[in-house]
């Protein structure tokens, strides 16, 4: 499907690109981020013009001007324009005005069905339930019986859910992301996301990387990115798929440490599912990252087990003060979104631990006293209707 | 003509009736320190620290050493980053007292005269007078600018530690016959070698013999390192090469003049929490030691002004892209940390009245004496007084 056509002439040409660059990779775009930027298109051509007024009064102080930013351009050379540019805090604010003025109006369009988010810590971590989820606000404890084997605790929570939601709302409302393979191994509607299923993409990237850096070609980040952009997923299973072969190489590119640490990937790629597709169900399932090793952390894109023969171990500690930041950081990214407030039950959960965290709205119920796993199953299959 | 101009001429004896008190005085101070021969350490707490996990009642705990020093120096609450929030533009802003807004990643020198350069042309002082030792390993201009009358002549001499170590590991890593990582001694091997063989490609600018690197200074830095690869602790990080090259460097050479670039905690883009205290616990005990080594080496005690502040913060925990990770957000906690002034000249106390990067560089010209040019910044008198 091609993607629609706008009339943006009254808009600036700063916010025009943005939209633009949205625009020209529709075809990588989630069903939600198609309606939202369709929403978006039609009220910007109708928007006034004291809308967009500060931001137009502003842009020729920046030095914008037809030769510095063409109408319908944008490339590196204009984010560096930005970054750099003195009136870029004052820019920034410009726009988050922009955005606030409009918002109110596209996301009365938005209607709210019920939602599921489960965040899902592992095994092993030095921890008791009274130090779990310490950075998440409000919510109740609820007391849980677990199986005598850890390795049932994940399948049975999630017992079928992805793929019923899958089912009934499509193959993007969905989805598990984990360090492992063992909550998605049985999924065969909703989308899955293993850091170790990727082990061999991830491998072809960091050479890559490696390679471009050692060779000198490619002068930052955003640069590397640009050269990286052709390598997709071809040996990984999203090759059929251009909208999530796309989510996986840009997951794995932008996302700073997802290349190398476990737990990242499973963030960042849960909070840009939320923010990108708005999943109506997602589990991220975390795990515990390797220690860094003396010497060979330093390069950071090299195989850590070949360059050097130190074994490597598991960082529990480590692991689980990272993930007190995580899981708060893939909840509050759901609280960004309309699609989310006020209809969404979060459950904070670690395998093998008998006591999880609920924040959910009043008529997400459960039954009392101590909660079996399948009854808790049972209850988010209610809340979601599947 | 310019008030400076005209006091320049006038002298102190008709400054003290012309300029309100508290000038007058600064002024004087800083004359003071200048015959003093003041010794200026610039140390940037990096690569990226909030106050979050700093300066506040929760995040003391990872900085003891910065917390028991507080209180014997002069603390700035407020440190205002106004500029581009790329390592190398921040730092650059803050070593010259002006927002630079050049390439991110130290492809192009600041715009404007750095410190060094000011320092250097102003007192006529030696090549090994004025160093960066950075562990961000795009540092390697940020020692001259592309001033006109300043430049590469008047500028620092660079060193960048943390790459003479990846180029030695990455070269083991390659040759498996070479050893293996473990295996200390082949790092080092392959670090002197490297150190005779070409340091220009591994980040090196010493401004000496025509660019040579001098054998009094080869030979320092190799020990340095030796001493470093066989201490007592696994060697992990590139600011622990920092500190010992820093310490040798001030043993050594005695450098008035002298930035320390820290950068461990800028881990924080791989996404760890954890890592990223690690680092900030490091980076405080290596500033910790840092400043007894200052009170103990007789050529910097009592005449050292030590300058410690982050070059910015990360992003916050709420409405940005992903809190700690990232540093670009532009919001308070990425562009509002601390800094705190140690030292000779400095008074105890502290403020909320904010103090900008820039200003760093006209404070630290006024410790040295020097008449800094063209710097948007201001000397803070509130430590000189």
């Amino acid at each position: 499907m091609p993607p629609p056509h706008f009339d943006f002439e009254h808009v600036p040409v700063t916010f025009a690109a943005y939209f633009n660059e949205q625009l020209r990779g529709w075809e990588t775009l989630f069903p939600a981020e198609r309606e939202y930027f369709e929403r978006l298109g039609a009220y910007l051509e109708k928007a006034p013009a004291e809308l967009f007024a500060p931001l137009a009064a502003l842009e020729p102080r920046m030095g914008v001007t037809p030769k510095s930013w063409p109408r319908g351009r944008f490339t590196l050379e204009q984010v560096d324009f930005l970054n750099r540019n003195a009136l870029y805090p004052e820019w920034r604010r410009v726009i988050t005005s922009i955005f606030e003025s409009i918002n109110p109006a596209l996301d009365a369009a938005v209607k709210g069905k019920p939602r599921l988010l489960i965040v899902l810590g592992p095994a092993d971590l030095p921890v008791g339930p009274d130090r779990m989820w310490t950075r998440i606000k409000g919510g109740r404890r609820v007391a849980l019986q677990v199986p005598e084997d850890v390795s049932r605790f994940g399948p049975m929570l999630l017992d079928g859910l992805a793929d019923r939601c899958a089912a009934a709302r499509g193959p993007h409302s969905a989805w598990v992301v984990e360090t492992g393979e063992t909550l998605g191994a049985p999924l065969t509607q909703a989308t899955r996301l293993s850091y170790d299923r990727l082990k061999r993409y991830r491998g072809r990237l960091m050479e890559e990387v490696q390679k471009i850096a050692e060779k000198g070609e490619v002068r930052g980040p955003r640069q590397l990115g640009e050269k990286l952009r052709t390598l997709s997923p071809k040996d990984a299973e999203w090759a059929g798929d251009p909208v999530m072969a796309e989510f996986v190489r840009a997951t794995l590119l932008a996302g700073n440490g997802t290349l190398l640490v476990n737990n990242t990937f499973v963030e960042w790629a849960s909070v840009q599912a939320i923010r990108r597709a708005k999943p109506s169900f997602l589990a991220a399932g975390f795990g515990i990252r390797n220690k860094v090793k003396p010497f060979s952390s330093l390069l950071i894109f090299a195989d850590q087990d070949a360059a050097t023969p130190i074994p490597t171990t598991a960082d529990m500690l480590g692991s689980y003060v990272d993930l007190e930041v995580f899981y708060q950081y893939v909840w509050q990214e759901a609280g960004k979104y309309v699609e989310y407030r006020n209809n969404t039950a979060y459950l904070f959960l670690a395998e093998g631990m008998d006591e999880m965290l609920c924040l959910a709205p009043p008529d997400f119920t459960l039954p009392g006293g101590l909660l079996p796993l399948p009854a808790l199953n049972r209850a988010c299959a209610e809340w979601l209707g599947v | 003509m310019q008030t400076r101009d005209f006091l320049k001429l006038a002298g102190l004896t008709i400054a003290q009736r012309i300029l309100p008190a508290p000038l007058l005085a600064f002024w004087q101070q800083a004359a003071g320190a200048a015959a003093a021969g003041r010794k200026v350490i610039i140390v940037t707490f990096g690569g990226g620290v909030r106050k979050a996990e700093t300066f506040s009642p929760e995040g003391l705990r990872n900085i003891p050493r910065l917390a028991a020093l507080r209180p014997s120096g002069y603390f700035y609450r407020n440190c205002l980053n106004e500029g581009v929030l790329s390592h190398f533009n921040s730092t650059a802003s803050i070593v010259t007292g002006n927002w630079q807004r050049v390439d991110d990643f130290g492809f192009e020198a600041p715009g404007s005269a750095t410190l060094f350069e000011q320092y250097r042309k102003s007192l006529k002082a030696g090549p090994l007078d004025a160093w960066v030792i950075a562990t961000n390993k795009s540092f390697a201009a940020m020692g001259a600018s592309g001033a006109r009358e300043y430049g590469l002549p008047f500028g620092a001499n660079v060193v960048l530690p943390k790459q003479l170590l990846l180029e030695a590991i990455n070269d083991i890593v390659k040759k498996p016959a070479a050893g293996d990582l473990s295996d200390r001694g082949a790092v080092q091997q392959r670090l002197e070698t490297i150190l005779q063989e070409g340091y220009e490609g591994v980040g090196w600018t010493i401004f000496k013999g025509g660019r040579q690197m001098d054998k009094h200074v080869r030979t320092t830095l190799t020990r340095a390192m030796g001493e470093f690869i066989n201490g007592p602790e696994a060697p992990t990080s590139g600011d622990e090469l920092t500190f010992f090259i820093t310490r040798e460097v001030m043993r050594e050479f005695a450098p008035r003049l002298l930035l320390v670039n820290f950068w461990d905690m800028d881990v924080a883009h791989w996404g760890s929490y954890s890592l990223y205290l690690q680092a900030i616990t490091k980076t405080d005990r290596l500033t910790g030691m840092l400043w007894d080594e200052v009170r103990e080496n007789p050529k910097y005690k009592d005449n050292t002004t030590v300058l410690i502040l982050p070059e910015l913060g990360r992003d916050g925990d709420v409405n940005t892209a992903n809190g700690f990770l990232n540093h670009r957000s532009g919001d308070a906690s990425c562009r509002n940390t601390w800094l705190l002034a140690l030292g000779a000249g400095v008074t105890k106390g502290a403020t909320d009245t904010p103090i900008r990067h820039v200003d760093v560089a006209a404070t630290a010209a006024s410790i040295l004496g020097i008449r800094a040019e063209g710097m948007a910044g201001s000397p803070a008198k509130e430590i000189l007084v």
